[in-house]
């Protein structure tokens, strides 16, 4: 037992090998496309991909703040409920106290999220 | 723990006032809530501590004192606060809610005993802090303090964690006891992992203190923002700093003094004279308080170098009797800046003859900075010097009192423009909030000169 805990310099061989594979595949792949891919420079090879739709402008345009704010907000709730899968998960073992705890969590939350309706930052205009 | 409850619940109820208009209740809500704070503090002192939620917190000795001077400082600040938020935007209920929150993460700081709280405590407090720099939206100085905190701020939240990643894998535990007993019993065999993350700590720690050679950002920050927000940067937001620091080391890396006390050392020299060097060179006295508040970090850290059983004391003394002459010497700017407009030495210039008592009280916490004696930062100073000459390290009290020196120059001249250059100014009107905690800070000053008793046995 107590030799399977010792970890040697010897036993790190394998994450090695698997680091030099996985940055030589990526050097090589680049190296070899330039040596033996064809070279064809066109218009539309060179601009931006859009999906196959054509380009329209620049990409570098000022756009609302609006989205920023609901990216952030919907990152809170998608944290609440990433937070609830471990506990929905142990939800047994914690008995009444965890069911308190997780109220308490979500009731905070709540108040936040009628915080935020209620300074409009979720209005479109 | 109750008082960290009441003071998260006190933030989301003043934030639900503001939603609701109820502008004038903030102010009364927000003090009438810390002064309820400080007192669930005083039910539990004497009590038996043990660590709470798993070991998350422990409201020992330690803890209770430096939360009660962190919640009595904020309530000085929130004195001033009266009509200073109304002209700079409206949104005043969110601001008084991101001080109180904060506040929980400075509470949070000193009374850990789990790393993963300390991580999140200093985050709570800064990240609110970030927000508070950057409160003058239009104007230019704020949003760079803020984008410069922010940065510099998030760059060393990552150097912490580092840090207890490193620790938690030496020692397997983020417990302090855990950490403790590891570094107790194996004298020998402390993994080199342990080392490598005793110094990242070291670096985010005296980054949030403002210690040199982290201490860059700390003259744009405190020169950018509101001055209001300064004073509870350079007050609240330190004590914490240095009590955490202190909790830290006291608790888990005592045993492993040698390795870190050299590279202290050397940081806290480096301080002293950045701080006080630059410190002479200014023309404004925001930032010659801002640089005076980095080369004080220096003798802060005294205590950590010199650590042992009455480092805490100290430490609470100094901090104390350095925030409330800060609290007097920023806040009596809030006033000379609304009459003068100006930041400067000559801002000051014949203050004496039109306001007597203000300049009585900016002098006294002058004097006190620069540790002139029957002040409390003359005792403060004096619990430094000794506990660092106790353990015989006398080039650092030498050094140290060349730069106390130093201080005594920048100021006084602080002393010297309100006194002896003449001017023909108008009387600045001092509002009462102001009056109350000018006086309450320069009573307890002088009082803390005279019989510093009453606060080196607390802890």
């Amino acid at each position: 037992m107590e030799s399977e805990l010792l970890s040697t310099p010897q036993d790190f061989v394998p994450i090695l090998i698997q680091l030099i594979v996985a940055a030589g595949f990526g050097v090589g792949t680049i190296i070899i496309t330039h040596l033996i891919g064809p070279k064809v420079r066109t218009e539309n090879k060179l601009g931006a991909f859009e999906s196959g739709v054509e380009v329209i402008g620049n990409a570098r345009q000022p756009f609302s703040i609006k989205y920023f704010i609901v990216a952030i907000l919907f990152v809170i709730f998608d944290i609440e409920v990433i937070f609830m899968y471990p506990w929905a998960v142990n939800f047994r073992e914690f008995g009444l106290s965890g069911l308190i705890e997780m109220f308490v969590f979500m009731g905070l939350l709540l108040l936040g999220f009628i915080y935020i309706i209620k300074r409009k930052a979720l209005e479109w205009d | 723990m109750s008082a960290i409850i009441t003071l998260s619940l006190l933030a989301i109820l003043v934030l639900y006032l503001g939603l609701f208009k109820a502008r004038r209740a903030l102010l009364p809500v927000s003090l009438l809530g810390l002064v309820a704070t400080v007192v669930l503090y005083g039910v539990q002192w004497g009590k038996t501590a043990e660590p709470l939620y798993s070991g998350m917190v422990l409201f020992d000795h330690f803890a209770v004192v430096f939360s009660v001077v962190c919640v009595i400082l904020t309530i000085l600040v929130l004195l001033l606060s009266k009509d200073y938020f109304d002209k700079s935007s409206p949104h005043v209920a969110e601001y008084y809610a991101l001080l109180l929150f904060s506040l929980t993460g400075a509470v949070l700081v000193v009374s850990f005993h789990n790393l993963a709280m300390l991580f999140i405590g200093i985050e709570i407090m800064s990240v609110a802090l970030y927000i508070l720099a950057g409160i003058r939206k239009k104007d230019f100085a704020s949003n760079e303090a803020a984008l410069k905190y922010f940065l510099m701020g998030a760059y060393s939240t990552g150097f912490l964690l580092f840090g207890i990643a490193l620790l938690y894998g030496a020692s397997g535990s983020f417990d302090l006891a855990a950490i403790k007993e590891y570094v107790v019993s194996n004298p020998q065999g402390i993994s080199p992992l342990f080392y490598a993350g005793i110094l990242l700590l070291i670096v985010s720690l005296a980054f949030k203190l403002g210690a040199a050679p982290f201490h860059f950002w700390t003259p744009d920050v405190y020169d950018g923002s509101p001055i209001l927000i300064t004073i509870f940067m350079a007050t609240v937001v330190k004590t914490a700093a240095i009590a955490g620091f202190l909790r830290l080391f006291y608790f888990c890396f005592i045993p492993l003094q040698d390795f870190w006390v050299p590279v202290l050392l050397v940081m806290t020299i480096i301080t002293l004279f950045v701080g006080n060097l630059t410190a002479i060179v200014q023309q404004s006295v925001k930032r010659m308080l801002a640089y005076s508040s980095i080369s004080h970090a220096g003798y802060l850290l005294f205590a950590i170098v010199a650590i042992g059983a009455t480092s805490a004391n100290s430490v609470l003394f100094y901090v104390t009797a350095y925030s409330l002459s800060t609290i007097i010497g920023f806040g009596s700017l809030i006033l000379v800046k609304r009459a003068t407009g100006s930041e400067h030495f000559e801002a000051f210039n014949g203050l004496a003859k039109k306001n007597p008592y203000l300049s009585l009280a900016i002098a006294i916490a002058m004097l006190s900075l620069a540790g002139i004696p029957l002040t409390a930062g003359f005792v403060g100073k004096f619990m430094m010097f000794s506990g660092v000459l106790a353990d015989y390290q006398v080039l650092l009290v030498v050094l140290a009192v060349i730069n106390a020196a130093m201080g005594i120059f920048y100021y006084f001249r602080v002393i010297v423009a309100m006194y002896f250059k003449p001017l023909d100014r108008d009387a600045i009107v001092v509002s009462g909030p102001y009056r109350v905690v000018f006086f309450l800070a320069a009573l307890i000053t002088l009082l803390l000169g005279v019989y510093p008793a009453w606060l080196t046995g607390l802890i």
